[in-house]
């Protein structure tokens, strides 16, 4: 198991590490080969890690950090959790890596990509297995910088770099509030061990688990996307679409509701903690749907349904529901990555145009990509025995179970949440796939690019039977989880099928709509409706109801206006002249009497006296 | 190593030695450049050797605990003045990285310095000597002669070869610094009088004026004089205004030197003096310490948002780390105390390789403006890679060398003083955006103008890829580190 683990780690490392040092200089076939190789080496330890499972185990590989008491070991964990996201992240990193193999194949800065994308593996890797917060911290930064350079990857157009750092930075502000978080567990247990803190949960006041709940939600908003730091993921669309599928929707968002998952045991144990972080879910589920109604950029919709998807596993999390939570995470993978590598195929058939309303009838040009981005959409709208029905049901359940007003509105607004869902979805391949036909361009590396879809589209179609209902046989993860998923109530066959009842009955209702509103519009409707002047109502949706504005207006420019006047005005204004002023002043009388006429000196004078007097009062006070 | 022989004295003298060197060939540059390479070189060798001492564990014959080499001789009798040097685990590593930095310094002045070349190196030799005296003197006289000593080339060195107002950013240098250094002086010969009348023996030796008994109200004023000189040397808030001036208009080695090992001398004063010699005091003052530090952090970041002038942003990125140096001693606990000695070796190497980098763009360009570059990622790959790598080291990206200090500070400071530490973590956030703001305008989006710029030579290439095995070393695997300064640290916190 030592080996497995280590192994799993080192072959992304290595491979990125090697293609980021040497990688100009060796043939690209061979950078290529070897970083697909590191990740399918990875997969084939997690999956023998996987064979040889017995229980929980941690391994401890050697010292990182330490002083004194402060300990953080190079120590890893395994567990159902850990296990079962690192095969998953193994796999679908695999097929993506495969897949920008071809996609990236007329860049020149192929080795650039390659190692970035193998040292974000590594780094995802880390984050999931960490068994100390801090190495979950190495992991967590590390996919943020290679989020940020991948999504700056075309760095020339300063508007991806401008993209990639607005990720890096909003993601920061979260990751700063775990690290508060991090630092006050350590300041009460003296130890940053996961498991450990997970078990002395008990021993604290409420109010303390509470407020440290919430911090690590702050956390977990940041990564995760979710109101209100979530601004960055439509941005983050700018990096090339293999990234967008493997960063920005299987794997890196995903890490919070892993963050939040992996410490539920200790943060479960606050019941306003598990409300905040449903209703940050909900609220969110709801804003993504309602902002892809409105989007016209293809990878934008995804990015916003990937941002409502999250919500739904954050409100999973919130009412529990860890398990449901997880084999949603799993499904989203597959699914989402699935319509983001097929939307790869689309824009690269279509020359590189995003706009969905430039589309149309893809549906025969490219059936290879049509058939599993299909399957992609209909597992997010939920459609009846699609792996996302089952797992986005399980959440729904869970909520509905909760007691109390607060849970019933959240499971209502999913419902409805639900509905728009399924509407964008088939909005999308109804604008996308059908209709009159426009001119595509299909080369071989599309046909390969094309097969990556299969086996995910599978995955999503069937990966239902990762978890079935009760009544249908039970299911794997719950067994698998079973020990620590906690706080799930029971729930009757006949409830079960009621509550999926519904669910399928809004996913229908909403493909009907779409189908209604787009299904028989040709080419020169769309392009009409699209050129005509946008309500309100859709642009503030188009917009992402202002937030980015209203950021803007709040903290960006304030804070850039500040550093200016801070700077010129207080730190050289104010603070160097008058300690130039009294430099000079104790040699210089006369000159420093001439200033007095310009009226400045008085001033620092002033400043400088009132500064002198606080550190001087301060000296006696503490004398007396 | 037999124990007479004086490693310490020749730590300290071995480059002065070397200016005696440097003098009989200074008819030929290029020799002048490699007789300083082999001295740096050997005063690093010999750093290293002073390694295996801290191994063998054993303290040397008659010195302090913790000190594994030591060496005492009388110097001036008449006044209690002694000769004492000393190396523990935190000198060690000031000592380490003293030796490495210089070895650097040498490096990026190979082709940037044209004019007086022997001088030029004899002051950077000189100013070695001056430094690796402060971090080994225990006697506060010599201490206070190595203080001054070191200011003297380095005023030189800004003077002479510097750009812009290069006489009046040397002048203020070393009128702030000479300014804190006189009240120190001041409270070192009070200490010393006071001393001397209580128990008859007039001396200057740390660990006799350690025991000294000092009214809590005279020792409030006594500190204060010693944190003011440090305070400058730091430097904190609001006494950092010389910094960036004197960074700005410095030679590159000498921005290097200044960043890396100039500001150490101060931290280090507050750990090796100010803070023993006046412990109540110092308790006392701490909220002052972490008031200033957490205002330093916050502020220098934030303004270095606002810079134009990359050398100026780097300093100012100074100011704002050192903040989080600051903050550990002021919480004095053995966690927080080795985060921050370990963030003086980090932010030395950090700093001293940007700092090192913008010297190497500006004498292809001579151009520090941000708004010069742009885009320079396609034409200089190397380059631009080291530049990435330490702008995220500075931004406290695990995994390198930064994050290590930080995050050690602020987790030993949280548990002393929840309040300050909680301001430290904004400095987090503000640091990531004035970094990727200097990433962003100079290496990515579209070339501003043309520019006439070639990739790295093998020197540069060498001096970088030293600096950033260093921070990835010290990121990945800093418990030696840690380790070495385990001992002291435990001493000094009165913890085991």
């Amino acid at each position: 198991m030592t080996l497995y683990l280590a192994l799993m780690l080192l072959f992304p490392l290595l491979g990125g590490t090697v293609s980021a040092l040497a990688g100009r200089k060796l043939p690209r076939r061979l950078v290529e080969a070897g970083v697909c190789a590191a990740v399918w080496a990875s997969f084939v330890c997690a999956v023998l890690a996987a064979a040889s499972y017995r229980g929980p185990v941690s391994v401890e590989f050697g010292r990182w950090l330490s002083a004194f008491d402060l300990q953080a070991p190079i120590h890893l964990y395994l567990d159902p959790l850990s296990l079962s996201l690192s095969v998953m992240i193994c796999f679908v990193c695999g097929l993506i890596h495969v897949y920008s193999v071809y996609y990236m194949a007329d860049q020149a800065d192929y080795a650039r990509f390659f190692a970035l994308l193998n040292l974000f593996v590594f780094a995802m890797l880390t984050l999931i297995l960490a068994e100390n917060l801090p190495l979950l911290y190495l992991g967590w930064e590390g996919v943020g910088l290679c989020s940020y350079l991948l999504v700056g990857f075309w760095y020339t157009d300063s508007n991806n770099a401008t993209a990639g750092r607005k990720a890096f930075i909003t993601t920061r502000i979260g990751d700063t509030a775990l690290l508060v978080g991090i630092a006050w567990l350590f300041q009460l247990f003296g130890t940053f061990s996961i498991p450990q803190i997970n078990g002395m949960g008990f021993l604290l006041p409420h109010g303390i688990v509470t407020a440290i709940g919430i911090l690590f939600l702050v956390g977990a908003m940041g990564k995760s996307a979710q109101v209100p730091l979530m601004v960055w993921l439509p941005d983050a669309m700018a990096g090339p679409t293999p990234v967008s599928a493997m960063i920005h929707a299987a794997t890196m968002v995903t890490a919070g509701v892993y963050l939040l998952s992996r410490m539920f045991p200790f943060i479960g144990g606050s019941a306003v903690t598990c409300a905040a972080i449903a209703i940050t879910g909900g609220i969110t589920a709801f804003y993504g749907a309602t902002c892809a109604l409105a989007q016209r950029d293809l990878k934008k919709v995804l990015a916003f349904s990937t941002i409502s998807q999250i919500g739904y596993m954050m409100l999973g999390v919130g009412a529990g529901a860890i398990t449901a939570a997880t084999f949603h995470l799993l499904v989203h993978a597959f699914f989402k990555a699935l319509l983001f590598l097929g939307a790869g195929c689309v824009i690269t058939a279509m020359h590189h145009e995003q706009d969905i309303y430039k589309m149309g009838g893809l549906k025969d040009r490219l059936p290879l990509t049509f058939w599993p981005f299909l399957a992609g959409a209909a597992c997010l709208a939920g459609i009846p025995l699609t792996g996302g029905f089952f797992s986005k049901d399980s959440i729904l359940a869970a909520v509905f179970l909760k007691e109390g007003t607060l849970y019933t509105s959240l499971y209502l607004l999913a419902l409805l949440t639900a509905l728009l869902t399924s509407y964008y979805s088939f909005r999308l391949i109804y604008l996308v796939f059908f209709g009159s036909q426009v001119h595509v361009h299909t080369h071989g590396e599309l046909k390969v690019m094309q097969w990556v879809l299969v086996p995910l589209a599978l995955l999503g179609l069937f990966g239902g039977v990762l978890d079935l209902p009760g009544y249908l046989g039970g299911g794997f993860l719950d067994s698998f989880f079973g020990h620590q998923a906690g706080g799930e109530v029971g729930h009757s066959a006949a409830q079960e099928v009621a509550l999926q009842g519904v669910a399928a009955t809004l996913a229908i209702f909403g493909l009907l709509a779409a189908h209604w509103r787009y299904g028989g519009k040709s080419r020169v409707d769309r392009v009409r409706e699209s050129s005509t002047r946008p309500s309100p109502l859709y642009a503030f949706l188009l917009n992402g109801w202002y937030f980015d504005r209203l950021y803007h207006a709040i903290l960006i420019r304030p804070y850039e206006y500040l550093s200016g006047i801070l700077w010129e005005k207080v730190d050289e204004g104010v603070i160097d002249d008058s300690l130039d002023g009294m430099s000079s002043g104790l040699g210089i009388t006369g000159r420093w009497l001439g200033r007095w006429s310009t009226g400045k000196v008085s001033l620092y004078i002033l400043s400088f006296a009132a500064g002198g007097a606080v550190v001087l009062g301060y000296l006696a006070w503490l004398t007396l | 190593m037999p124990t007479d022989f004086p490693i310490l004295t020749l730590l300290v003298f071995l480059p002065l030695a070397g200016v005696l060197a440097l003098f009989a060939v200074r008819k030929s540059d290029e020799l002048v450049r490699m007789g300083a390479l082999v001295v740096t070189l050997a005063e690093l060798a010999l750093s290293v050797w002073a390694c295996g001492a801290a191994g063998a564990g054993a303290g040397a014959a008659g010195a302090p605990a913790g000190f594994f080499l030591y060496q005492d001789a009388q110097w001036i009798e008449r006044f209690g003045i002694r000769y004492t040097l000393g190396m523990d685990g935190i000198s060690l590593v000031m000592v380490l990285l003293t030796s490495f930095i210089t070895v650097i310094a040498v490096g990026v002045s190979w082709r940037g310095i044209k004019e007086r070349v022997p001088l030029y190196y004899a002051l950077l030799l000189a100013m070695e000597s001056g430094i690796q005296g402060v971090f080994l003197g225990l006697d506060l006289f010599l201490f206070y002669l190595f203080w001054e000593a070191m200011l003297i080339p380095m005023f030189f060195l800004i003077g002479i070869w510097g750009h812009g107002r290069r006489v009046y950013s040397a002048v203020k240098f070393f009128l702030y610094t000479f300014f804190g250094s006189l009240l120190m002086l001041v409270a070192i010969i009070s200490l010393y009088l006071r001393h001397g009348a209580q128990t008859g023996t007039y001396t200057f030796s740390l660990f006799e004026l350690i025991h000294t008994t000092v009214p809590y109200g005279t020792a409030i004023w006594l500190f204060a004089a010693f944190l003011f000189a440090f305070a400058i040397k730091f430097p904190l808030f609001p006494l950092h205004t010389w910094l960036p001036d004197a960074h700005t208009d410095a030679p590159t080695a000498g921005s290097v030197i200044l960043a890396s090992l100039l500001l150490k001398t101060g931290a280090y004063g507050l750990i090796r003096f100010g803070f023993p010699l006046f412990p109540e005091a110092a308790r006392a003052c701490a909220p002052l310490i972490y008031t200033v530090s957490v205002i330093g952090i916050v502020w220098g970041a934030w303004i270095a948002f606002a810079q134009r002038d990359m050398k100026r942003l780097v300093a100012y990125s100074s100011v704002s780390h050192m903040g989080f140096v600051a903050l550990g001693i002021a919480a004095w606990s053995p966690v927080a105390l080795s985060g921050a000695v370990i963030q003086m070796v980090n932010h030395g190497v950090t700093t001293g390789a940007l700092f090192a980098l913008v010297g190497m763009l500006d004498e292809r360009t001579h151009s520090r403006e941000i708004a010069t570059y742009g885009g320079i990622w396609g034409k200089v790959p190397a380059l631009s890679f080291f530049f990435l790598l330490f702008c995220m080291a500075s931004a406290g990206v695990p995994g390198l060398n930064n994050f290590v200090g930080e995050f050690i500070v602020l987790m030993g400071t949280f548990k002393v003083a929840p309040g300050a530490a909680a301001g430290a973590f904004v400095g987090v956030v503000l640091t990531l955006i004035y970094t990727v703001r200097l990433v962003q305008e100079v290496l990515f989006g579209k070339e501003k103008k043309p520019l006439e710029l070639a990739d790295l030579s093998v020197r540069e290439g060498g001096v970088l890829a030293v600096l950033g095995v260093a921070a990835i070393y010290l990121g990945v695997h800093p418990a030696p580190v840690l380790d070495i300064i385990k001992v002291p640290i435990a001493l000094l916190t009165g913890v085991k």
